[in-house]
């Protein structure tokens, strides 16, 4: 039976509406846009480049950081961005993979916000770092006197983890964007011009182009998914490699894989509550696709939770007194035991309302429901840091830990200095994939096909 | 030499025209605004992927680097570390796969440049509409007297444009 919805759930439309649509996204700002841009880069300057200057002229002494706790509130977000990272470019490799019809409206800004979160995580290693100038001493280079990396730190299975999967996850946004780039080059003129000629790399779309680009994204789709994996699971055994009570855990890799996946996907449901609204894109991202997505939330949600209760069940179940205390200083002390039922609250509780129907179809809830979760998994990251290293074996060693003015104010600048590059990202590529969702129009055929 | 160039509207139409004009020997080529990947192979034949090469290889020499680099460096000054084994094997092992699968997804990205011949900057037949909603078919390799002809059978195609075109 013809019907006048797409594999994906949109309507079907001509060709010419989408390349029209998806380069007035990118041409025509109104005045919401620039007040957005603006606020972003105003706050990014003023709560994170500045206070991070006078952290640097002044010392780490202005943080809350003291022995025995050295890891706290950036490291928490820098776990908490890669996190984020983790559904963009995972996800928009298994669902090409499983050649998955709701992803080709959503793909491309979900790997713009992995390649971004990225950069905002990668960022807080430098705002963590002491002297920021030394970097370059974690890169491998030839030196004079041979002494060469530890690369039994697995800060160091970060560094190249973490490189790995900015790279690709960058060439993998590049890499799928050509067609589209090299058709709003055919549209737009000036600069814009001249800068879609020069990253389209002279596209034409013959059948031999489609070819190569559809095998190598494949080959790309295949590497990037372990590559994901890797790099959740090296982020946890900066923790879990340590002995540590309440962070040496043998589940921390999976742990973390599946928290990552989570709160990406929740964060892929706020962006795309927030895009299609303000781009006026609600044709490309349907019902349809928040339904799928709450599918995902759902049973990420109930993983997570399993797993959750699991790394609390095995430290109760080994029952030593260190573990016994990091879990009590966790889970019923004050202020933390608030944080860590709030947590539980929004991300176990609260995605159940995921499995009616209903829930899944409503923008609003669906907002809510994820903004919520990545309150969740922000906390999770900060009670995983700041409970455990303050309750390590020796009693007379053990001292709290509260985050400086400075280390909350950079903590707020992350968040504008995402907004600012993904405000960027809308104006500068196309945010929707102009040639998938046409294929997901359909084929334009003369002759119906019999099915 | 002389090309023409026929636009379509529907991708049917062009296949059968290409599958035409490539059994009488001219050279054909199919522009589209969407990949056509398995109608185009149905039509005129599947082609070869190189690209697999590119990534197994790249992966090798990616995991080879990744060796060389933890270990010869550890070999090249040795530093003992409160008895923990100069030369280990977990580490090495993860940073090798980390350098596998960049040298991977970077040596297919350059394999994707060389068979595509991308990128290319010069001037190539091309027509903005098969960027939108046109499906074209260039048709090459044609003697100066069959001109006419290839442009009619195009046209009874169905091709809503047909026009010629100089190739370099």
């Amino acid at each position: 039976m013809a019907t006048n919805l797409t594999e994906s759930g949109m309507e079907k439309m001509p060709y010419k509406e989408v390349n029209d649509d998806v380069v007035r996204t990118m041409t025509h700002s109104g005045k919401g846009y620039y007040i957005a841009l603006a606020l972003s880069i105003s706050v990014a300057v003023l709560a994170w480049g500045l206070p991070w200057a006078y952290q640097i002229f002044t010392g780490q002494g202005v943080t809350g950081l003291h022995s025995p706790v050295y890891w706290g509130i950036y490291l928490a977000n820098f776990i908490f961005w890669i996190g984020i990272s983790h559904s963009g470019t995972l996800l928009s490799a298994i669902l090409f993979i499983t050649q998955t019809p709701w992803r080709r409206s959503i793909y491309r800004s979900a790997e713009a916000m992995t390649f971004f979160s990225v950069l905002t995580a990668a960022i807080f290693v430098f705002v963590h770092m002491g002297r920021p100038w030394n970097f370059y001493w974690t890169i491998p280079y030839p030196n004079q006197r041979q002494l060469w990396l530890n690369f039994q730190s697995p800060l160091m299975f970060d560094v190249f983890a973490i490189s790995a999967y900015m790279t690709s996850s960058m060439i993998f946004l590049y890499f799928g964007s050509i067609p589209d780039l090299a058709a709003v080059r055919d549209r737009v003129t000036g600069w814009r011009k001249s800068l879609y000629t020069w990253l389209a790399l002279g596209w034409r779309g013959t059948d031999a182009e489609w070819h190569w680009l559809s095998k190598a994204y494949t080959f790309f789709a295949v590497f990037i998914i372990p590559l994901a994996v890797s790099v959740h699971s090296i982020v946890s055994w900066d923790f879990a490699l340590s002995k540590v009570p309440g962070l040496n855990k043998t589940i921390f890799a999976p742990y973390f894989v599946v928290g990552a996946i989570y709160s990406g996907s929740a964060g892929i449901v706020t962006l795309m509550v927030i895009l299609r609204k303000t781009l006026k894109i609600e044709k490309y991202i349907t019902l349809n696709h928040f339904d799928k997505l709450g599918i995902l939330l759902l049973v990420m949600s109930l993983l997570w939770s399993y797993i959750n209760f699991l790394e609390v069940f095995t430290g109760w179940y080994a029952d030593t007194s260190f573990e016994n205390e990091s879990l009590i200083y966790r889970m019923l002390t004050p202020p933390f035991a608030y944080m860590f039922w709030l947590m539980i609250f929004t991300n176990t509780f609260m995605p159940l309302l995921l499995i009616f129907r209903k829930v899944r179809s409503s923008i609003i809830i669906s907002l809510i429901i994820s903004l919520g979760i990545n309150v969740g998994m922000w906390i999770e990251r900060y009670l995983i840091i700041v409970t455990s290293l303050p309750r390590k074996f020796l009693p007379y060693a053990w001292h709290d830990y509260f985050p400086s003015w400075v280390e909350l104010s950079i903590t707020v600048g992350s968040f504008a200095f995402f907004s600012m590059l993904f405000l960027l990202f809308v104006k500068f590529w196309p945010s929707l994939s102009i040639y998938e969702i046409k294929e997901d129009i359909g084929i334009p055929m003369q002759k119906e096909k019999g099915h | 030499m002389r090309a023409v160039l026929g636009l379509f509207t529907y991708v049917d139409a062009l296949l059968e025209a290409a599958g035409r004009l490539k059994d009488s020997g001219y050279g054909v080529t199919i522009f589209s605004p969407i990949p056509l990947g398995h109608e185009i192979e149905h039509t005129l034949g599947g082609r070869k992927n190189h690209i697999r090469y590119f990534a197994f290889f790249g992966a090798v020499i990616g995991f080879i680097f990744g060796v060389l680099l933890t270990l010869g460096t550890a070999a090249m000054y040795v530093l003992p570390r409160g008895g923990k084994p100069i030369f280990s094997i977990t580490p090495t092992l993860l940073i090798s796969y980390e350098t596998a699968i960049l040298f991977g997804v970077l040596i297919s990205f350059i394999g994707f440049c060389i068979f595509a011949r991308l990128p290319y900057y010069g001037k190539k037949i091309y027509d903005d509409k098969v960027g939108v909603d046109s499906f074209g078919l260039l048709v090459d390799n044609i003697r100066d007297n069959k001109i006419g002809d290839v442009e009619n059978i195009l046209k009874e195609y169905g091709a809503d444009e047909v026009k010629r075109v100089e190739e370099k």
